[in-house]
């Protein structure tokens, strides 16, 4: 007992350093995975307080932009309005109404573009009724989906994130892919498993696809940049431009699926061994 | 002003320069500067040395809060503050640290500083790269963040730190 308490003193440093280092990589290794550990919830409201004070200074000088933004967005909201009072008319279908889905707005109080793994943060949370695995859309596109919530904020793993994977539909040829991030740069992400009988052109235009349980169909996602052949001649991969500009995100909205609940019951039925 | 009363502030402000206006400098994709590491740079000399590394953990571990990346910031500080001391006997060549109480510009001169802040910079930053990726198998891609984003900190550091020079005599005064 003696010599273990000299020891300890002794090398009381490195010991200490040791024991900080694996709390850290433990902590790491945890924050990987895509469903991120309750241990430490990284959302918190004081983080998301701070980063208000400072994009409410940003805001000021993006307002022409974000006006223009909004105005184009109220346009196609208008077109819209007219498209859906005259097919209400003929036949109401609850697919294409916004009856399944609510969209809640939001606004983003800091993001990155430059990690390798990239998050949002924005301005609605729990009394807002958000939770997790909702997807968040901007007014050009996907953004991402929720992973952590507190009271007042929420964070958002994006598009930009190595573990991001988001099922996706090219709207031509109705072939689906799944669509990562690993170019490192925040302009473009890349679809894979395309079969290699599919042709594709550049401006080809990605949507998400209807298999997946937290994005609605038909959501704008990017157009295709370039083809890549694979050399083993299996399956393709393409380089695709995102619709969304992470780098000056600034209004998103939240989507509520209204039937999730239900969705989730049926998943967890299907996902039993 | 008090010793104790002046890191504090200097690890808020410090915390918050880096999270609110560092982390939004975009200059293509690989570089990532980080001028948060010269609170442990300017700790005082003769710190306790668990002292030292609880500070480092602590510092980055609060960058994490920001960044949604617990662990991350806080694995690559403690390195750095575990390294300190050797890093110091090396950039001092193994002279003792006379009447010097913490690590200044006016009494060890710009030269020692920019050794000093290259060297805690350089420990930091690889480790920092290296952990994010989280593998070795993109280990091209960290070398060129490193490479690239070493010198652009190091200047930011060096520059901070001329700027709060002269505040810092009219303090001690």
């Amino acid at each position: 007992m003696y010599n273990l308490r000299r020891f300890i003193l002794k090398h009381h440093f490195t010991l200490l350093f040791i024991l900080l280092e694996v709390i850290c990589v433990l902590l790491l290794a945890r924050s990987q995975s895509y469903h991120r550990n309750r241990l430490v919830n990284t959302t918190n409201d004081v983080v998301g307080k701070i980063y208000g004070w400072g994009s409410d200074v940003g805001e000021y000088f993006r307002l022409v932009k974000v006006n223009r933004q909004l105005a184009g967005e109220n346009a196609w909201l208008r077109e819209q309005l007219a498209i859906a009072n005259d097919t209400a008319r003929v036949a109401y279908d609850i697919r294409h109404g916004d009856t399944i889905y609510k969209y809640i707005p939001a606004k983003v109080v800091n993001s990155s573009t430059n990690q390798t793994n990239n998050y949002i943060i924005i301005d609605k949370g729990s009394i807002d009724g958000i939770s997790r695995d909702m997807a968040v859309v901007s007014s050009d596109g996907v953004v991402g989906v929720v992973t952590d919530v507190s009271r007042h904020y929420a964070t958002v793993l994006g598009l930009l994130h190595s573990k991001s994977f988001v099922g996706v539909r090219f709207k031509n040829n109705q072939q689906l892919g799944s669509l990562r991030w690993n170019t490192n740069d925040y302009r473009y992400g890349m679809v894979e498993d395309i079969p290699t009988h599919v042709e594709l052109k550049k401006g080809d235009t990605v949507l998400t696809s209807s298999y997946s349980l937290i994005f609605p169909e038909d959501l704008m996602v990017g157009t295709v940049e370039e083809l890549h052949s694979s050399s083993t001649g299996t399956l393709n991969k393409a380089r695709i431009a995102f619709s969304t500009d992470f780098a000056t995100l600034r209004h998103v909205y939240i989507i509520k699926n209204l039937y999730k609940l239900e969705l989730d019951s049926l998943k967890a039925n299907f996902m039993k061994p | 002003m008090n010793k104790t009363a002046l890191n504090i502030i200097r690890f808020v402000v410090l915390v918050l320069a880096q999270v609110l206006m560092v982390n939004h400098i975009r200059l293509g994709g690989y570089v990532h500067p980080y001028i948060y590491v010269i609170f442990i740079m300017l700790l005082p000399i003769h710190i306790q040395d668990w002292q030292l590394l609880l500070l480092g953990f602590l510092l980055g571990l609060c960058v994490d809060l920001f960044t949604s990346t617990p662990g991350l910031h806080a694995g690559a500080t403690t390195l750095m503050a575990f390294c300190r001391p050797a890093l110091l006997r090396l950039v001092n060549g193994n002279q003792k640290f006379e009447n010097i109480h913490d690590p200044n510009l006016e009494q060890l001169g710009g030269v020692w500083f920019l050794r000093y802040t290259f060297s805690m910079v350089f420990v930091h930053h690889s480790a920092l790269f290296l952990l994010e990726s989280f593998s070795l198998s993109l280990i091209g891609q960290v070398l060129l963040r490193i490479l690239i984003s070493v010198p652009v900190s190091v200047f930011l550091i060096m520059m901070f730190l001329y700027i709060f020079k002269g505040e810092r005599k009219g303090e001690s005064r």
